[in-house]
């Protein structure tokens, strides 16, 4: 057994760390602004009360290096601070779009990574032939439009012929009518495709450049010709030796991609008004609420470091070579 | 050193810093950098030479709100009555303004970082790349957004905010190649003459680079533009800049889509994708042509061919 | 009958343009059982682009003709399909740089099995016992087959290739630059190890490479091959002190000997292009005795004792 913790433990040092940074710039980009956004002194709808709460919860009567102390110790405890709108806090208003936007995500993902990743494999495969060029080229057209351009195009000539909703989460008159959870769900879902499926689009151009390329590199090493030199046939190469090695850093693009698909799930929510974290964010903009702005601008982050993470750690599960 | 090491450590000293990619032959022998490389012509003359070729002026309304597209008008009229292939034109200008200044920061930031980071390594190595992670992990888009949004929506924190986040792609790939070149033949060689590093880098170092940093910058213009259109499209874009990003964000805010207005939202979004294909054919082309990692792929659908025996001329 | 025999070997790659190039011209080679016979020459005669046509390990691009007999089986007769089910049970390889020659992702042990399994030879334990035994046989303990690649070091790996080419037990072991690239002690271990294999397993062996100390040390005869063509056939002793063809001598000459006897003299020039037909003899241009013949008609096929040919106009020797 490998002595893996080491490793691990690195990484894991290396992220807290990074996770710190990200606070400390995030402090940064908002306290020594110009024009203070954080004392809600420019929160037009704050009552003195609410104003008096926030200056004594951040200590912003303070100096500098206090308050960045102080502003360190509530975030790791999870106060990211109140909503300027709602007053509540910030971390629970952000949990309810998070959880919206999370199942469209991983939706729109596995439909890139399923339809990506067998491309990438059989453009490696079919190299040269139209299938190959064919593919790249959609790869590369599809990996060049505007995430908000694609969306807007689905809306345009999908949303019709498909009949599917192209606005919200969900019919608002559904729930009055209470017909029990499984046409609520097929609600949701109908409400949920056009969004995955641009997700899935723009992702899916990505990983296919990236498996046929990673596919490819493999194909050349001297193990395939060793392999063939034993007399497999293309299909066990494939199989058996290439695929294993060309997965691995697939595997941890696809993660690394996935910390920032949450950024691009903006546009594509703005288009379609699905009240997703991507949504919040953008309405915290026009609204000012400036401490809705920095905690979202937190957890993204955040989830860029999480994505990292995990896959450093499936590098290390999947590649033998990856030890101390 | 073996003989065969040391004749090669001679011979390529003339020939490595001599080497150039000629572009005619780089073009013609990859067709899709070629079509690349036309398309942007296209577009750099449209943005020149703007003023001249609009049919109409930017702010000049010249019909109905969202006019369907007939003649004289044949892409329509946007929001505000305004010939949408005029704003077109001139939205070429500022769009590819932004993504050169964009890519140019991060290239400037980052090629410097990297040929510093790859040429002196050890600590100063060792600390530049912690911080290159560091700023990887920041979401480029949530970081305009952030920064447009405390500090102004002007074009100039646009290009920085572009440069801020994409320098640490340029700036990981420069080191790695400085790395090899640090490590060739010639550069030992002006490093036992006793030349000072700043001349090395100049002149043995840099020539090696540029090509490749040449090709990452068109990868990045591409990446600058996208970025541009986004932020535009949330409404953060600067509001003198009438790029093609903010023509997408004017028909959507204004309703184009019930509306109907296919007009006003595919012709900037199109262009905006073309351009932006365009640069990544030039830069990936360019990219495999400088890095001809493709080795043969030893997965054959075909076999080799029998043939019969040629004749032979002499007698055994 | 020999183990191997090439007769009139032709490769030929495609070029862009619609050219070729011709970069096996006509070889021939016999080889007994427990028989070493060293193939040398410069980068880029051709050497492994024969040794891999004996296998049909060659890229779409390439077009083939002449015959691979093995026990007087013509496997080349067919192209890949022919070749296919020889391949690792009759004739094995062990490449240049088979550091690489291993997947990284899988255990040593496995890959050695692999092959046993195809062939139906062993399976699950009884597979598992005998590559413990290929192991221990090129001196590696048979634990370490649940090891990775990256685990073993260059020479080790190099041994475990050997024992990788051997598991299915093939008459014929085509070894290409088996040394190159290891250290002179681990040199000696594998062409020890060699050695060995061939005498007690009665192994055919055909040994790549440019190094001529090697082939001397290791091999029995050897072939000598320039652009493409083999100049000289003999034994090493023939070769080395009674060579019939200037090429052969020249490149003794150009070795340097560990006794510092007499000056390294390098052969100035370069190999001709194969891409172009050759007109005499492909060695004129830097031959230090080429005279009228050489430049225009094609050396004819000279022997001195059974087994030792050159293809010269000389007579006589070198």
């Amino acid at each position: 057994m490998r002595a893996g913790w080491s490793y691990v433990g690195r990484r894991a040092l290396f992220a807290l760390i990074t996770i710190l940074v990200a606070i400390s710039l995030n402090f940064v980009l908002f306290r020594l602004a110009p024009g203070d956004r954080t004392s809600a002194l420019r929160c037009q709808g704050c009552t003195q009360e609410f104003k008096a709460q926030v200056r004594a919860e951040f200590g912003l009567d303070k100096s500098v290096p206090e308050q960045y102390l102080v502003y360190v110790k509530e975030t790791a405890t999870g106060n990211l601070g109140r909503s300027f709108l709602t007053q509540q806090p910030v971390l629970a208003e952000l949990w309810k779009p998070i959880r919206n936007t999370i199942p469209m995500v991983l939706l729109g993902t596995l439909f890139a990574i399923s339809l990506g990743l067998t491309l990438g494999v059989v453009s490696a495969w079919r190299r040269g032939t139209i299938t190959d060029r064919a593919s790249v080229w959609s790869g590369l057209l599809l990996y060049s439009l505007p995430t908000q351009w694609l969306a807007l195009m689905l809306i345009f000539y999908a949303a019709g012929p498909l009949g599917l909703p192209t606005s919200d989460i969900a019919d608002p008159y559904l729930a009055y009518e209470n017909p029990g959870w499984w046409p609520e769900l097929v609600d949701r879902l109908e409400h949920m495709v056009l969004p995955a499926a641009t997700i899935g689009l723009v992702l899916f151009g990505e990983y296919t450049l990236i498996t046929r390329s990673s596919m490819l590199e493999s194909l050349g090493e001297d193990y395939i010709l060793t392999a063939r030199a034993k007399g497999l046939s293309n299909w066990q190469i494939v199989r058996r030796h290439a695929l294993r090695n060309s997965l691995l850093p697939i595997v941890t693009l696809i993660f690394l991609s996935l910390g920032f698909i949450l950024g691009g799930a903006i546009l594509i929510e703005t288009v379609f008004n699905y009240p997703g974290i991507g949504l919040q964010l953008y309405e915290s903009v026009s609204e000012r609420d400036y401490p809705m702005l920095q905690g979202g601008f937190l957890i993204l982050t955040v989830s860029v470091i999480l994505m990292n993470f995990i896959a450093d750690l499936l590098y290390f599960r999947l590649d033998p070579r990856v030890t101390e | 050193m073996s003989p065969q090491e040391l004749a090669e450590a001679v011979v390529p000293a003339t020939a490595d810093t001599r080497r150039r990619i000629p572009l005619w032959g780089f073009l013609k022998g990859h067709p899709q950098a070629a079509i690349g490389a036309a398309i942007l012509v296209v577009f750099a003359l449209v943005a020149i030479l703007g003023p001249w070729l609009a049919p109409y002026g930017p702010r000049e309304q010249v019909g109905p709100i969202f006019g369907t597209p007939s003649n004289p008008h044949p892409l329509g009229l946007d929001d505000a009555g305004i010939d949408i292939l005029s704003l077109l034109i001139y939205g070429a200008r500022i769009t590819l303004i932004v993504g050169f200044a964009g890519a140019l920061v991060a290239v400037v930031v980052g090629g410097t970082i990297g040929i510093v980071s790859g040429y002196f390594g050890g600590r100063i190595d060792n600390l530049l790349m912690r911080v290159t992670d560091y700023f990887l992990v920041i979401p480029d888009l949530v970081l305009l957004i952030v920064v447009a949004s405390i500090w102004g929506r002007s074009l100039r924190n646009i290009i920085i905010i572009i440069g801020l986040v994409y320098w640490t792609f340029m700036a990981r790939l420069i080191r790695s190649q400085v790395k090899v070149v640090r490590e060739r033949a010639y550069v030992k060689r002006a490093q036992a003459l006793g030349a000072s590093h700043v001349r090395i880098i100049t002149r043995h170092v840099l020539p090696q680079v540029l090509p490749l940093i040449l090709a990452q910058t068109v990868l990045m213009v591409a990446l600058a533009i996208f970025l541009e259109t986004a932020i535009s499209f949330l409404g953060l874009g600067d509001p003198n800049a009438p790029s093609w990003g903010r023509m997408i964000e004017n028909a959507f805010d204004r309703s184009a889509i019930s509306y109907g207005a296919w007009w006003a939202i595919v012709p900037p979004g199109l262009a905006v994708a073309i351009v932006i294909m365009a640069f990544n054919m030039l830069g990936t082309a360019a990219e495999d042509a400088l890095n001809p990692r493709l080795k043969v792929s030893h997965l054959l659908r075909r076999h080799f061919r029998m043939r019969p025996l040629p004749d032979r001329e002499d007698p055994r | 009958m020999s183990a191997l025999a090439v007769e009139d070997l032709h490769v030929w790659f495609d070029l862009p343009g619609g050219r070729e190039l011709h970069a096996v011209q006509g070889i021939d080679l016999a080889l007994a059982r427990g028989e070493r016979l060293g193939l040398v020459g410069e980068s880029g005669c051709g050497k492994t682009t024969a040794i891999l046509a004996m296998m049909g390990l060659l890229p779409p691009s390439a077009s083939v003709a002449g015959r691979v007999l093995l026990d007087g089986v013509d496997i080349l007769a067919g192209g890949d399909r022919t070749m296919r089910p020889h391949r690792w049970t009759d004739i094995a390889m062990v490449f240049q740089g088979a550091m690489n020659a291993f997947d990284p992702v899988k255990t040593v042990g496995s890959q050695i099995t692999e092959p046993l399994e195809r062939a139906g030879i062993a399976s699950g334990r009884a597979a598992r016992t005998r590559t413990g035994e290929l192991l221990e046989l090129v001196g590696i303990s048979a634990e370490r087959q649940d090891r990775y690649p990256h685990e073993f070091s260059g020479g080790m790996r190099q041994r475990a290739a050997i024992a990788m080419a051997l598991a299915c037990e093939p008459k014929v072991l085509l070894a290409d630059e088996p040394t190159t690239a290891l250290d002179v002690m681990v040199q000696a271990q594998i062409l020890e190890l060699l050695v060995r294999l061939t005498d007690e397993l009665g192994l055919a062996m055909v040994l790549v490479t440019h190094d001529l100390p090697l082939v001397s040390q290791a091999c029995t005869r050897a072939a000598v091959m320039y652009a493409g063509r083999i100049a000289e056939t003999g034994t090493t002793r023939e070769l080395h002190h009674a060579p019939l063809h200037p090429y052969t001598r020249m490149l003794f000459q150009a070795t340097p000997d560990l006794h510092g006897t007499g000056a390294v003299r390098s052969i100035p020039g370069a190999p001709p292009r194969l891409d172009e037909p050759t007109v005499g003899c492909p060695f004129s241009p830097r031959c230090d005795r080429a005279f009228a013949p050489c430049a225009t008609t094609r050396p004819p096929l000279r022997s001195a004792e059974p087994g030792h040919l050159a293809h010269c106009h000389l007579e006589g020797g070198a």
